[in-house]
């Protein structure tokens, strides 16, 4: 299991609006659900994710917000996801026991 | 058959050559086979045994089954033990029946003597030469080889000939041709002047034109017809040239004709030293009576021929002909490359030279020699393949010709008068390059000649055919003719019916039977040139003699794979046979290869034959033998990992054993016995007292000292614990302990190996024989080279998880993608073909036929593709893997049959921070296999020059190299030591400075020589 | 060729892709609510056979259908056979190469009772690891009806070994904790090796539990794949021959002929959903510009093909519980730090 380990590669100071964090063990799986959720937010002035290198399994997360912390949007984001996973398997053993 | 000896007193009845065995010492000969020369180190070769008669004393002796000396056998030759064997049987002796043979077994090595392509000998040659126009001739019979020039200087025709110093006018020789039959006076045996130019005119000019009983009229007529007829003619006309490069003026040499030259050679040195021996030791008295039988050792015949195959180094005597690198080992890296070798053809031509004649396509090159198989760079055009059905003839019988010549209106040319010859109906009939007589008949001749052939009376293998600028019939029988079969067409109508092709079918008909029933015949360059040849039934006009079997067989055995050939651009083509077919790839080498023990093997861990075959794969046996897996390939960019011709592979079928390859490498160690009773031994592993467990390097050996199978071994551990005796003892002193040195056999290989078996024989000299085979597995990693049969090689340069790669309507990821920017400049059209041939094969299940000029169309594979719902472009809907949305563009996507090189990272992968130095210079060693450092040469030297960064310079060139402390003493300039000048005395000035190993190294070397470098020392600040 | 619906849809044009959004807002625009998704999102299941299952998600944005499918590929565990002990290997197979084939065979066994290994060198332990036993030797048929054969078979006995052959030995009380049927090869006549009389097979072997992303032989599934629905449109009224022929361009069944009141035949769509997308009308002229082919970007056909050892409905449940578990997760550590 991928245990995050999320580290602020911005060293300038008063960014908590726009911040980079870099997620160990993860790729575009996570990334681009994470992006996906959190860009459609309308706080959020840009949200973006790269794998640097394909042989390093670490990805690179960056969210910059017109206000608010970006660390606020990142929770709301895995906030969501949670939530959809419950609400989608709630959905689909409904759809199970139905069959 | 006699063979007479040079001494009389000998003669050879009878000769035989045996099957093949081998001596396993106190007198057992015991059978062998091919398998067994391969793994033990030996030759195969089979005893020659000779019947003779010879006197002792003063009595007539006969001997029979006398061996006097070994022959190495080629493997399926008739002598061979493989020779007409069931696949059962050749399976018994663990030999491959899909194995072409060939080749001889020397030495453990298996050896080719490629084929050799030589100007055909007896035949003239007009051509512009440094004078004017000349004709050349070069004689052979089987005493002499000479060559004879008639050319034009200053308007006047002379005779050159290799012996002589200068050239003679043409009218002497015809003098001289003219003289009478020398009347012999007993009494005087030095021969005079005019006698030795007579008999050097008889023997030695013009040697393969006879001349009995000093009759020169032939000969005077071939020299007047070299010289009026072909010189006069082609100063006036040019097409009167002859061409040197055309392939009916050229013959190739076999392995048989060159072995016979050899054995021949080297026969007759056997005599010659019999003689020697006999003319020496017989005039003395002895109490013995001499027996040659005694003298004729058999090592020097099986020597001389072991040595030149080992070799390739073909040196004849009598010819002075030396030639090298006529044999080569058999390239085992696939069975197409093996396969491939034993049609390659070595021209005589320097490869040095840079002339294009030779070396560019020749049009007679037509079905006979392949178009595309030749390597890149110096031996260009030179290095050929025959092509699929390209037969080269051997010497056949030349008497029955004669006879059915002058049976059909041929007058010799002795009984004809001048008159008659020159007549203009008349046409002169030649006979291998020699004059045979006149014809006014020449279409008769000819008819005749070809019906006999067809209905077998004379050899398949004689060509006939008339040369109207000549007014000659040429008729050959000769060895090392290229030929090719072809259907006959006799009035517009094919003699080969829908019928023979049904019996062939059903196997009632052969090859030899269409040969037999005159429905087939070979033709050779010279007769195809005679002949109107349709290249398809549907070309047959009125005039049309033959019917070509098959346009593909235009390519060799190498070419024969590519699929589609004649879509792609032809330096493609090479390429394609170059990268992907000949050499260089893992595969399959043949059913035995389980069996086998090489220096090195690739094979596929799942090869499998490609979906889309050729006539020439199913004839060459290659889907039996496969070196490749059909990878789905998607044609579109991805990452910015696949420039310049990288590929992307999915990890999943890596993981699924895709690309994986099993690399074997044998280790031999021989354990020698020395003169003084003394031998090599091997010890059990060493024991660490503290564990009871043998010490690490140890730890992969068994109890007899040698490794065990199944083991893994790693860099540096010890395969055999070999020791030798070091001080030779006195040879005679008994009992004393002989002390050894431990050699062990160790393993060197960052890679760790399992050891799949090991081998413990003994070879030829009875010496203790120790192989063992090592082997990886190895999968796929960046940087390994694919390469797929159309010459599109690239590396892996990313290895991607199945979940990232796109995906279709069906689910398919694919294997393989490849950047689309390697189809436009190379044009490679077929491996489009390939793809889409290969799709619809998938999903209808057969096979499709990317044959050369023919195969599946593309309209028929299309209709397929449409028939099973996909598109008939062969482009599919994808979804991006990584965000799940469609592409925006259609992918082109399908099988492609894709083949691993041997190029493997593993094996090139090298790095170096410190390391070992040479001994001399103190500079850090070169090469991967030393565990070098990486050069920084004289481009990258200027560089930094150019760039100013000489602080660098420094560092790179002397400290990271080989810097050293040296003193110098500044009195005198010269080097000393320990801070003490040794020329002055003293150390009052001497001051340590740095400098390259190198340059210390220099100024002493010149010391040593006399020259003295003086060192003047600045303060840099200064 | 513009159409307008509240759908959004790729276009499939001769030549590429394009995408046709209508004016309003759609799933793939609009903000990311969770009122929303519950409201839109809809699951049907369509099929749900032994180790294959179709189901309909709709109402979604792709990421998540990619998401949920690329968890399923290669992060869902399973179990397979990881370390192979050869204690002898007198077969032509290179133990390699063995072990690699061994791998690769799916196994029976419900991985959500075991645990990952912790250390992959340690000896494997009753809650983390199944081992198994692979005992064969080839040797003769000494039967003497088939003694005049010459068929493998009836020559030799064992002379092929399959995935049968495998016998479970259960560590601890495994034996208590599973039943024989629970454990084993998946099918039984995998191939593994083949032999002749003399060659041996004496091997332990060990499964453990990882995931796809690990080897592909820890992948639960053979392939987990969606598609998007596919919807063709009719524009302009294709009749007699050329309705047979555009027919015949498309999946069986996509497209029928009726026919109309007037007594012609009549080209009209009876089931897009199982076209193949092969877009083959564009070979012909006449017939392109009579239909509109498109695919509606937020429903999508999900397919789950499971190598056996979990029902495909499960390894869908797992992968959805493994996002949920990883973001639960590293809200926690957000949440904490």
């Amino acid at each position: 299991m991928p245990i995050a380990q999320l580290a602020e590669t911005e060293a300038l100071s008063d960014s908590s609006k726009s911040k980079t964090f870099v997620f160990k063990d993860e790729g575009h799986t996570l990334g681009n659900a994470l992006r996906c959720v959190i860009s459609s937010y309308p706080d959020v002035q840009f949200c973006g994710y790269t794998v640097p290198h394909p042989a390093e399994a670490k990805m690179h997360f960056r969210i910059q917000m017109h206000k608010g912390k970006a660390v606020d949007a990142l929770k709301r984001g895995l906030e969501d996801l949670v939530n959809v996973c419950d609400i989608t398997l709630e959905k689909f053993e409904n759809e199970l026991q139905n069959l | 058959m006699a063979v007479f000896s040079e001494w009389s007193g000998l003669l050879y009845t009878n000769v035989h050559v045996g099957t093949p065995d081998v001596d396993e010492g106190f007198n057992i000969i015991k059978p062998t086979t091919p398998h067994e020369c391969r793994l033990r180190d030996m030759t195969y070769s089979a005893p020659i045994s000779v019947d003779i008669e010879y006197t002792r004393g003063s009595q007539r002796v006969a001997k029979t089954g006398l061996l006097i000396g070994r022959m190495p056998i080629m493997l399926r030759s008739s002598n061979c033990v493989l020779c007409n064997k069931s696949e059962y049987e050749l399976a018994k002796m663990n030999e491959c029946p899909l194995d072409p043979g060939g080749y001889f077994v020397v030495k453990g090595q298996e050896k080719v003597i490629l084929i050799q392509e030589q100007l055909s000998k007896n035949r003239m040659i007009v051509e512009v030469a440094k004078f004017g126009v000349q004709c050349q001739v070069t004689s052979s019979t089987h005493e002499k080889k000479s060559r004879t020039n008639v050319f034009v200087k200053s308007n006047k025709y002379y005779m050159g000939h290799n012996t002589f110093t200068d050239p003679i006018p043409v009218s002497i020789v015809f003098k001289a041709l003219n003289s009478q039959k020398r009347y012999v006076t007993a009494a005087s045996k030095i021969k005079s002047p005019t006698d030795e130019a007579r008999d050097l005119l008889a023997t030695t000019v013009l040697a393969h034109v006879p001349v009995i009983d000093y009759n020169f009229r032939q000969k005077a007529i071939y020299l007047g017809l070299m010289v009026v007829k072909r010189v006069i003619e082609a100063q006036a006309d040019k097409k009167f040239l002859d061409d040197r490069d055309y392939y009916g003026n050229k013959r190739l040499e076999l392995a048989g004709s060159l072995i016979s030259l050899m054995f021949e050679d080297v026969f007759k040195r056997f005599n010659w030293e019999l003689k020697a021996i006999a003319e020496k030791t017989i005039p003395k008295i002895r109490a013995t009576q001499f027996d040659v039988v005694k003298y004729m050792r058999s090592d020097l015949i099986t020597n001389c021929l072991v040595f030149a195959i080992s070799t390739g180094n073909w040196t004849i005597k009598r010819f002075r002909m030396e030639r090298m690198g006529v044999t080569q080992v058999l390239s085992r890296l696939s069975y197409i490359s093996a396969l491939g070798m034993m049609t390659r053809v070595n021209s005589q031509f320097e490869k040095t030279r840079k002339v294009s004649g030779p070396r560019s396509l020749q049009p007679s090159q037509w079905g006979m020699l392949c178009p595309s198989d030749t390597p890149e760079g110096e031996a260009c055009g030179l290095v050929k393949n025959l092509a699929l059905m390209t037969h080269i003839t051997t010497e056949v019988d030349d008497n029955p010709l004669i006879r059915l010549a002058i049976n059909s209106g041929v007058q010799d040319i002795n009984k004809v008068t001048s008159i008659y010859i020159h007549s203009p109906l008349a046409f002169m009939v030649f006979l291998n390059g020699n004059i045979l007589g006149i014809t006014k008949n020449y279409h008769m001749l000819i008819q005749v000649f070809r019906t006999m052939r067809r209905k077998g009376y004379i050899s398949g293998y004689v060509s006939i055919y008339p040369s109207y600028l000549h007014k000659c019939v040429y008729i050959s029988c000769d060895g090392g003719r290229l030929c090719r079969p072809y259907i006959i067409v006799e009035n517009g109508q094919p003699l080969v019916t829908k019928q023979h092709i049904f019996e062939l079918e059903k196997g009632i008909r052969g090859f030899e039977d269409f040969l037999n029933d005159g429905l087939i015949e070979f033709l050779d360059v010279n007769e195809e040139n005679d002949s109107n040849i349709a290249c398809y039934e549907k070309d047959i006009v009125y005039h049309t003699t033959h019917l070509e079997i098959a346009t593909f067989t235009i390519l060799g055995v190498c070419a024969g794979l590519v699929p589609y050939p004649h879509h792609n651009q032809s330096p493609e083509i090479l390429t394609s046979v170059l990268w992907g077919n000949r050499l260089w790839k893992c595969g399959t080498i043949g059913y035995n290869q389980k069996n086998r023990m090489d220096t090195l093997l690739y094979n596929l861990v799942y090869p499998q034959a490609p979906m889309v075959k050729t006539k020439s794969i199913e004839l060459t046996n290659f889907d039996k033998l496969p070196a490749g897996q059909n990878a789905t390939i998607a044609v579109m960019s991805y990452s910015g990992y696949d420039i310049e011709d990288a590929l992307i592979i999915n990890k999943a079928s890596i993981d699924r054993g895709f690309g994986r390859c099993l690399v074997y490498k044998n280790s031999k160690c021989v354990m020698k016995r020395y003169a003084n009773q003394t031998f090599d031994r091997i010890q059990g592993p060493l024991i660490d007292t503290t564990n009871n467990q043998p010490v690490w390097k140890h730890s992969c050996l068994d109890n007899d000292g040698i490794v065990a199978p199944g083991e893994l071994v790693e860099n540096r551990q010890v395969l055999v614990n070999k020791s030798v005796p070091t001080v030779s003892a006195v040879p005679g002193s008994t009992n004393t302990s002989v002390e050894y040195k431990d050699t062990p056999i160790s393993y060197r290989n960052n890679e760790p190996s399992y050891i799949e078996k090991v081998l413990i024989s003994t070879n030829e000299e009875d010496t203790t024989l120790i192989k063992i085979l090592l082997r990886q597995t190895r999968r796929p990693e960046i940087g390994d080279k694919f390469s797929s049969r159309h010459g599109q090689k690239g590396v892996i340069g990313l290895v991607v998880e199945q979940e990232d790669m796109p995906f279709n309507e069906y689910g398919i990821c694919p294997d393989i993608i490849m950047n689309p920017h390697g189809y436009p400049s190379r044009m490679t059209v077929g491996k489009l073909i390939e793809l889409l041939a290969g799709k619809a094969g998938l999903v209808e299940g057969k096979f499709h036929y990317g044959t050369a000029f023919g195969g599946s169309k593309v309209e028929d594979v299309s209709e397929e593709l449409v028939k099973h719902g996909f598109n008939y472009q062969g482009k599919d809907f994808f979804y991006s893997g990584i965000t799940g949305e469609p592409l925006e563009a259609y992918i082109y996507s399908g099988p492609v049959y894709y083949q691993k090189l041997k190029h493997m990272v593993q094996d090139k992968i090298h790095a170096r921070g410190r390391g070992p130095r040479a001994v001399l210079t103190r500079q850090p060693t070169e090469g991967r296999s030393r565990d070098g450092g990486l050069r920084l040469g004289e481009m990258e030297r200027d560089c930094l020059i150019g760039y100013g960064a000489s602080m660098m310079l420094v560092e790179r060139l002397m400290v990271s190299s080989d810097q050293c402390e040296v003193d110098v003493c500044n009195k005198c300039g010269r080097l000393g030591y320990c801070g003490w000048c040794n020329s002055c005395k003293s150390s009052g000035q001497v001051s340590s400075i740095t400098m390259p190993y190198a340059c210390k190294l220099l100024l002493t070397e010149l010391q040593a020589m006399n020259i003295t470098a003086r060192l003047t020392l600045n303060h840099y600040c200064e | 060729m513009e159409l307008n619906d509240e759908k959004p849809r790729v276009i499939l044009n001769e030549y590429k892709v394009t995408q046709n959004l209508p004016t309003g807002p759609t799933i793939l625009d609009e903000q990311f609510t969770i009122r929303n998704f519950k409201r839109k999102c809809r699951i049907v299941i369509v099929r749900n056979e032994n180790f294959e299952m179709e189901f309909d998600w709709i109402g979604i944005h792709p990421f998540l259908a990619n998401t949920f499918r690329r968890l399923m590929l290669s992060e869902v565990p399973s179990m397979a056979i990881d370390k192979v002990h050869i204690h002898n290997n007198t077969s032509i197979i290179q133990d390699e190469v063995l072990a690699h084939r061994l791998g690769l065979i799916p196994l029976k066994a419900d991985p959500t009772l075991f645990e990952y290994k912790s250390d992959a060198s340690a000896e494997g332990t009753e809650p983390d690891t199944l081992e198994f036993e692979l005992k064969i030797k080839c040797s003769y048929n000494k039967e003497t009806s088939k003694r005049d054969s010459s068929r493998a078979e009836d020559m030799y006995k064992n002379n092929n070994v399959y995935s049968k052959h495998i016998k479970w030995v259960p560590i601890g009380n495994q034996k208590e904790r599973f039943k024989d049927s629970d454990v084993g090869p998946i099918e039984p006549d995998i191939l593994i090796a083949k032999m002749r009389p003399g060659h041996e097979l004496d091997l332990k072997l060990f499964a453990v539990k990882s995931c796809g992303k690990d080897h592909a032989k820890f992948s639960p599934v053979a392939t987990a794949f969606y598609r998007l629905l596919p919807d063709i449109k009719i524009v302009r009224e294709v009749e007699g021959d050329d309705a047979y022929r555009l027919q015949k361009c498309f999946s069986p069944g996509v497209i029928g002929v009726r026919q109309d009141k007037n007594g012609k035949k009549v080209a009209v769509v009876n089931n897009a959903r199982y076209d193949t997308g092969s877009r083959n009308v564009y070979r012909y002229d006449d017939l392109k510009d009579a239909v509109v082919m498109s695919k509606i970007q937020d429903h999508f056909i999900f397919t789950i093909e499971s190598v056996g050892a979990m029902q495909p409905a499960d390894i869908f449940k797992e992968a959805v519980k493994l996002l949920r578990d990883k973001c639960a997760s590293l809200l926690e550590e957000l949440n904490s730090s």
